[in-house]
């Protein structure tokens, strides 16, 4: 049976736990056995994001020495994913030995969607869910780590779903981290397109692969349009349909 | 020009208030968006021409003495002058100096980007002789004094009724016309004049080729054309990074530039100058002097990375593809070049102190890098600036960040590299972020989360995190596992 | 002795760190190099067309001084300024012109720079020249300038007419700029391809031709 190492991103961990118990539930239901290393804490996005590369080193360290020796991890977040596969091997660059040990988890580590389609080879997860579904794009997933189609049909494959499609799936939804708190005019203006395009596209239901979208999104909806459903793809497959207001 | 890259924000918020500029940008996003694709699919394979390109790009960057030296060679032997210029005092001084000596009274200038950064309009003001910028874009917002809103447009956002207003008063536009075709008209009469009777053309170049000493311009007005043809002298400005190796990766740079900047498969002049005109021809410039300027980049090339903007061919695809820009145009990056082209350039070229936010303002969406013909990766400039910001690294002028932020990462490092504290700090934390929670959800909470929640809730910290839930989960477990037994 | 700009510039290029030349993989295909010289007539037409170009094709000289004739009764042409390059040249276009009326310039005609500038901007009603290339690729014409093609004939009037036996035509910029370029030591002062008429799109993206630049091209295939 295929050992799976869980990397729960902190955002998950402390604000979106139920995400973490959903990716469990359909991990079983893809007859893996699943790992769960309790150190694990963060992959250091922040750090490299404000420049502290130092400080980002010692992240990577640490998350390497966790699970650098799993066969394979699986997350639900693609930004936390492209942060191990691009940018460790380049920020411990210096230190060949650590290099090493990066490039080779790289290797070794996959975006759920990406896991469940690509390598287990499934796409019904015996879901179900009647009404329209729009499915927004990540930046990170989609750009970062090329998975586009992966999420796609896993959706399509949810018995009574129907996938719309959603104006300018592809762009930015304004989270960018930091970037959302310092620049929130801008940041703003721009979920504020994403709502309206998932408004407009008759979708019941907005579907999202990251953490960090999930926040921005769902956090805008709560507040300015509270009756309309935004969740994480995981939440979506298990049929856990806590929805952002709702993660109790 | 005026820098104005401290004031990004405040730009930024202007330009979201202007209901008419936001609706502008939006629809004139997705008709650039869509006109690329389409050009782009005339190359057999879209994908392997820009990587191409980007080749093209990496090997003049990386053999650019050379490249230089063979360009300058070819060029001398043609009969062209090449003038070095180590800065803008440089070389604002030394044309400034070619025109009083040739009692030049005014100049007609092709649209350059180098020659904004020099402020080269102003230093020639200043010294009494008139530049006159010609490109139609670039005209207006010249006699509108505002800068550049967009690389390709440079006025593209300006309202008809501001055009007309602003012909009817300066350009002699005899009847008041909201039709673009009418007041095009009345400036290209307007124009014509300066045209016919120039004595000295200044302009850029697109693109310098090694193997032959040969400029390269792209243009559709035709401004260009006539002011290396009409004056008696030329003076083509170029920076640096302008050079490649041969005529064949020339062409193939110009085939990605039409598409990516206009969405054509050809502007509709493409001139190529490789001397001044031969004694018996009786148009062209009879001198042809190339300035070739530095003005920062000789430093920029000392960083192996940061050398990666000097790439760019100044097609202006990332502008159309940027989320950020699509709401708030050019403005707001406050200087010679605008959108994630500005925010990688203006950084190297100003000093990282004074472009704080034009290399923190991105979401790092990666929309730029996506499009980019000459392969720049620059969500991973952006993180470069940012982590020499934090060095405080003398050559580009890091600031260093506020205690704050450094105590909070010094922090927050121990933390990450200590799960048993992460979650114990995590628990401690959870009353304090969770005081205003209501049914789930958080409105505020204190500190510097305003610009968050300005707009948005935020989930409260779960009263189970992750790690307890998993806990819980391998209990329940074991108890089945015992039951079962 | 202060080091002087260029090599204070270049010194500092130079000492720079290298990177190794990154691989290049091979040039993409020009795909239009298989086409037949009908084929590429007709991508050229096709092309030019769409950017508002006319395209005319006659069999022979005689017939293009016909259709000369009627472009000049179209567009009304008083006055032109003619190339003297070996295509417009072997039209005599002189002769043709006392026939119907149109008075053709010559930069021959006359003494000055300064006089021949004026006419080609405020005289002239259309600049006849012949073209070195036409490329099919985009629908574009290549004109290497010389005594006897000055520059702006095809760019002041508002009309340009070009004369191109269909000999000339190619099918991508390479096949032109290699010929063109050949000889390092003898290179033409400018040598510029043209697609169709100038034209602008910098007030709110409303595109129109003949901005500074000619507003119309016709293009008159020989052969």
């Amino acid at each position: 049976m295929e050992v799976i190492s869980l990397f729960i991103p902190c955002t998950v961990d402390l604000f979106l736990p139920h995400i973490g118990e959903a990716t469990v539930s359909l991990l079983g239901r893809a007859g893996v056995r699943l790992i769960y290393h309790k150190e694990q804490t963060c992959c250091g996005q922040p750090a490299i994001n404000a420049g502290y590369r130092e400080h980002a080193k010692k992240a990577a360290k640490h998350f390497i020495r966790v699970f650098g020796d799993d066969e394979k991890v699986v997350s639900p977040s693609g930004s936390c994913v492209g942060m191990v596969k691009h940018h460790y091997p380049e920020l411990l660059a210096e230190e060949p030995e650590w290099r090493r040990r990066a490039e080779e988890l790289s290797l070794r580590i996959y975006e759920l969607s990406q896991y469940l389609v690509d390598i287990r080879k499934i796409e019904n997860v015996g879901a179900s869910f009647e009404g329209k579904v729009a499915y927004h794009e990540s930046c990170h997933i989609l750009r970062g780590l090329g998975v586009s189609e992966q999420p796609k049909r896993l959706i399509k494959a949810v018995k009574g779903a129907k996938l719309v499609s959603l104006n300018a799936a592809d762009s930015c939804c304004g989270f960018g981290g930091e970037f959302a708190n310092h620049y929130p005019d801008i940041s703003e203006s721009m979920v504020k397109d994403k709502v309206e395009d998932y408004l407009s596209s008759g979708a019941g239901v907005l579907l999202v692969s990251e953490p960090g979208c999930l926040f921005n999104i769902g956090g805008f909806i709560s507040r300015n349009h509270p009756g309309k459903k935004v969740m994480h793809l995981a939440s979506f497959l298990t049929e856990n349909h806590k929805t952002m207001n709702n993660t109790r | 020009m005026e820098i104005k890259t401290e004031q990004f924000s405040e730009v930024a918020k202007k330009t979201l208030e202007n209901a008419q500029s936001f609706a502008f940008l939006k629809l004139r996003a997705n008709f650039v968006r869509t006109r690329r694709e389409t050009a782009l699919s005339t190359f057999p394979d879209a994908v392997a021409a820009q990587a191409y390109g980007a080749a093209i790009r990496a090997e003049a960057i990386a053999r650019l003495p050379e490249l230089l030296e063979e360009f300058e060679k070819n060029a001398l032997a043609n009969g062209a002058r090449v003038f070095w210029a180590r800065d803008a005092k440089e070389a604002n001084e030394y044309i400034v100096h070619l025109a009083k000596e040739r009692g030049i009274e005014y100049v007609t200038k092709g649209k350059s980007m180098v020659t904004e950064e020099l402020g080269l309009n102003e230093a020639l003001e200043k010294n009494g002789v008139k530049a006159w910028e010609t490109d139609l874009g670039e005209f207006i917002i010249q006699l509108l004094n505002l800068p550049p809103f967009h690389i390709v447009g440079p006025a593209i956002n300006i309202p008809v009724e501001k055009v007309r207003d602003l012909f009817l008063e300066k350009v002699n536009l005899k009847e008041p016309t909201l039709d673009p075709v009418q007041l095009g008209y009345a400036a290209r009469l307007f124009l014509r004049d300066k045209f016919h009777r120039t004595r000295m053309g200044i302009t850029g170049v697109n693109i310098a080729v090694a193997e032959t000493g040969t400029l390269i311009n792209v243009e559709n007005e035709g401004n260009i054309r006539f002011s290396k043809s009409s004056p008696r002298t030329q003076i083509s400005v170029m920076s640096l990074e302008k050079v490649v190796p041969t005529l064949e990766d020339a062409l193939h740079l110009v085939r990605l530039l039409c598409r990516n900047c206009t969405g054509q498969k050809l502007s509709a002049y493409i001139s190529m100058d490789n001397r001044p005109k031969k004694n018996d021809e009786i148009d062209g410039p009879e001198e042809l002097i190339i300035v070739m300027v530095d003005n920062g980049r000789s430093k920029i090339y000392q960083d192996r990375l940061a050398r990666h903007a000097m790439r760019c061919i100044r097609c202006g695809a990332c502008l159309s593809s940027c989320p950020v820009y699509r709401q708030i145009g050019g403005y707001p990056y406050g200087w010679a070049y605008s959108g994630p082209m500005g925010q990688i350039l203006n950084p190297l070229l100003l000093g990282l102190e004074r472009t704080q936010d034009l290399y923190r303002a991105t979401t790092l969406c990666g929309a730029c890098k996506a499009v980019c013909p000459t392969g720049i990766d620059h969500p991973n400039l952006f993180l470069q600036y940012r982590a020499k910001d934090v060095l405080g690294e003398e050559t580009f002028q890091g600031k260093k960040r506020p205690p704050m932020e450094r105590v909070f990462f010094r922090v927050w490092t121990w933390a990450v590299t200590r799960s048993w504290f992460w979650n114990r700090a995590s628990r401690m934390v959870r009353p304090f972020i969770n005081k205003e929670a209501r049914e789930g959800m958080l409105r505020r909470v204190r500190g510097p989360f305003e610009g968050w929640f300005r707009s948005r809730d935020l989930p409260a910290m779960a009263e189970k995190t992750f790690h307890d839930r998993w806990e819980e989960m391998q209990k329940v477990e074991g108890r089945k596992t015992e039951a079962r037994r | 002795m202060k080091q002087s700009a260029r090599d204070e510039i270049l010194s500092k290029l130079k000492s720079a760190p290298r990177e190794a030349v990154p691989h290049r993989s091979d040039r993409p295909v020009l795909k239009q190099l298989s086409l037949t010289r009908d084929e590429l007539i007709e991508m050229f037409s096709k092309y030019l067309v769409q950017e508002t170009g006319v395209v005319y094709r006659v069999r022979d000289r005689q017939e293009a001084l016909e259709k000369l004739s009627q472009i000049a009764l179209e567009e009304g042409l008083k006055k032109v300024m003619a190339a003297t390059d070996d295509i417009v040249a072997s039209l005599n276009l002189v002769d043709w012109g006392k026939k119907n009326d149109v008075g053709v310039m010559t930069a021959r005609d006359f003494g000055s720079r300064d006089s021949y500038i004026d006419a080609v901007f405020e005289e002239a009603d259309a600049g006849v020249t012949g073209a070195d290339f036409a490329v099919a690729e985009s629908g574009t014409l290549g004109l290497t300038h010389h005594k006897d093609r000055p520059r702006l004939l095809s760019l002041a009037p508002i009309l340009h007419i070009a004369i191109v036996p269909v000999e000339k035509m190619v099918a991508v910029y390479e096949q032109a700029v290699e010929k063109v370029f050949r000889e390092k030591e003898n290179l033409p002062s400018q040598f510029c391809f043209v697609t169709g008429p100038s034209m602008t799109g910098d007030i709110r993206g409303v595109q129109f031709k003949g901005m500074h630049g000619p507003r119309k091209v016709i293009v008159i295939l020989i052969g």
